[in-house]
């Protein structure tokens, strides 16, 4: 508790002194919104639902695309881990997609399936895919050859192989990667809303920004904020108990 | 007792190279027999090809030369029927399983289903004396309980052949002769066939039917003696009986390369 209060303490002065100098005059009201604007403008847009309608939009994007990234991400990623041929093969197709910047793919997506979830799902997913699978790709080829051969003496079938051994020697490993890749979901959802597609928290910080309601702009930042905070708090715990049902021996 | 029909594994002018045919080979014109029941031990000095030969016995890698017959038939890949135990028990043990969870990984290779599984890993677990241990996880035994393990897991698949792999040589001098003893006693016990590897001659001369002493460069074999002390064996009175001391004498020079 004390630790909390320590570190809240900083965060709190700034508001503090903001918030007075906000009062004094100093600071421009059009552009810079005083705290307890901000906040009543937070308690409106919960209280009215809009916030909680617009973070549910861009939730159920990020999520959207970033399970279909894992899915495929970890999919492929034992592929290539175990066969290097093909990963020779694949390898130099994917160095040459990867650089390309998700949110240029926009345009693209809005073609193919206008505006709404599964454009802005296709954008998470591509930009969600490369780490997964990279992580996947190398925590499958880093697997203890051992193991395999313990497998192969067994002689365990494919999917046996796969759900006994591969997949649970790599898990540790692929879990850094969707980790990072559920940050950089909600990245990439808020940024293809902000420019594109008109759903979302994006989209409503756009809006607010426009009809010049600075205060109803910070109160959606100040909940962005929030929220990667909560999802990542919840995925890391969520995985802290699935690492723990490894066992001691299992070192993330 | 050699060449004989009784033989479950026999190897014919086996040879195993890396690489190039122009390579020095690794293993080369090793035949012997292995007779049912029988306790084979394979000496040699590091890097004579000993650990290759008893992949090649696994099946995990095939020979460039020769021929290799298990219970009659031409040995292809790795089968059940023989289990291998591995020097580096805690690479060979999965980490997130408890010791149970390891020794049950076998049965459910086996196709063997609860309740008969929970069985068998129960009189596994007094066997080897790690019943306490059952839900331990391997990083949190010694190195002698974690090469237990391994055994146990090994003989779950209830093999015709042992394969073993320096599966002592890490272990403290105390530990080694402990399981020693009782992995002579077991396979005793089960009339498992044994080809144990080991670069400890003494180790070979206790445990084994038969020693044979490979050379290397090319992996050869050197010799190959019938021990023929009788069992129970102990480490005492063993060590000191007069064939112990002549057999180690004279396969001592063969191992220093004279």
């Amino acid at each position: 508790m004390k630790r909390i209060l320590r570190g809240a303490a900083i965060p709190i002065l700034i508001l503090l002194l903001w918030e007075a100098g906000s009062r004094a005059g100093l600071l421009p009201m059009d552009t810079v919104s005083r705290p307890s604007h901000v906040a009543a403008a937070l308690v409106g847009a919960l209280a009215d639902g809009s916030i909680l309608r617009a973070t549910w939009q861009t939730v159920e994007a990020a999520l959207l695309g970033f399970a279909i990234a894992a899915a495929a991400g970890v999919l492929v990623g034992v592929i290539l881990g175990l066969s290097p041929l093909l990963e020779r093969t694949v390898g130099p197709s994917i160095e040459a997609l990867r650089p390309v910047p998700a949110v240029a793919l926009t345009p693209l997506t809005l073609l193919l399936f206008g505006f709404g979830l599964r454009m802005e799902a296709a954008v998470v997913a591509f930009a969600c895919v490369w780490p997964v699978l990279l992580v996947t790709v190398a925590a499958v080829r880093g697997i203890e050859p051992r193991l395999l051969e313990v497998a192969q003496a067994l002689r365990l079938s494919f999917p046996s192989r796969l759900r006994k051994i591969i997949l649970p020697a790599a898990i540790g490993r692929v879990v850094v990667g969707l980790r990072v890749a559920l940050g950089i979901s909600l990245i990439v959802a808020v940024t293809v809303e902000i420019v594109m597609n008109p759903r979302g928290l994006g989209y409503g910080m756009i809006v607010a920004s426009q009809s010049l309601k600075p205060e109803l702009m910070y109160a959606q930042l100040l909940w962005l904020g929030f929220l990667g905070w909560g999802l990542n708090a919840l995925l890391t715990r969520a995985l802290g108990r699935w690492h723990g049902a490894f066992g001691p021996g299992m070192q993330p | 007792m050699r060449e004989s029909s009784a033989a479950v594994l026999s190897l014919k002018n086996v040879s195993v190279a890396f690489g190039n045919a122009a390579a020095r080979p690794v293993l080369s014109g090793i035949s012997f027999d292995v007779a049912d029941g029988e306790f084979l031990c394979v000496v040699g000095p590091s890097g004579c090809g000993k650990t290759t030969l008893i992949r090649l016995l696994a099946g995990l890698l095939a020979p460039s030369g020769g021929e290799i017959l298990f219970g009659g038939r031409p040995l292809g890949g790795t089968s059940r029927d023989r289990a291998i135990i591995f020097q580096d028990y805690s690479k060979a043990l999965l980490p997130w399983r408890t010791v149970a969870g390891n020794i049950a990984l076998s049965l459910e290779a086996a196709g063997v289903g609860e309740p008969e599984r929970g069985r068998r890993i129960e009189t596994l677990l007094a066997k080897m004396r790690l019943s306490h241990a059952a839900s331990h996880y391997p990083s949190e035994l010694s190195g002698g309980m974690q090469q237990r393990v391994q055994i146990a897991r090994c003989l779950a698949q209830q093999p015709r052949l042992l394969l073993m792999d320096e599966p002592f040589g890490a272990l403290d001098a105390i530990t080694r002769q402990t399981l020693q003893d009782e992995i002579a006693r077991l396979v005793a016990e089960e009339r498992t066939t044994v080809v144990f590897i080991t670069h400890d001659l003494e180790e070979a001369i206790y445990l084994g039917d038969r020693v044979i002493v490979l050379q290397s460069n090319p992996g050869r074999i050197a010799e190959m003696i019938a021990v023929e002390i009788p069992r129970p064996r102990n480490q005492l009175d063993t060590r000191e009986d007069k064939r112990f001391l002549e057999h180690r004498h004279r396969l001592f020079g063969l191992l220093q390369g004279r």
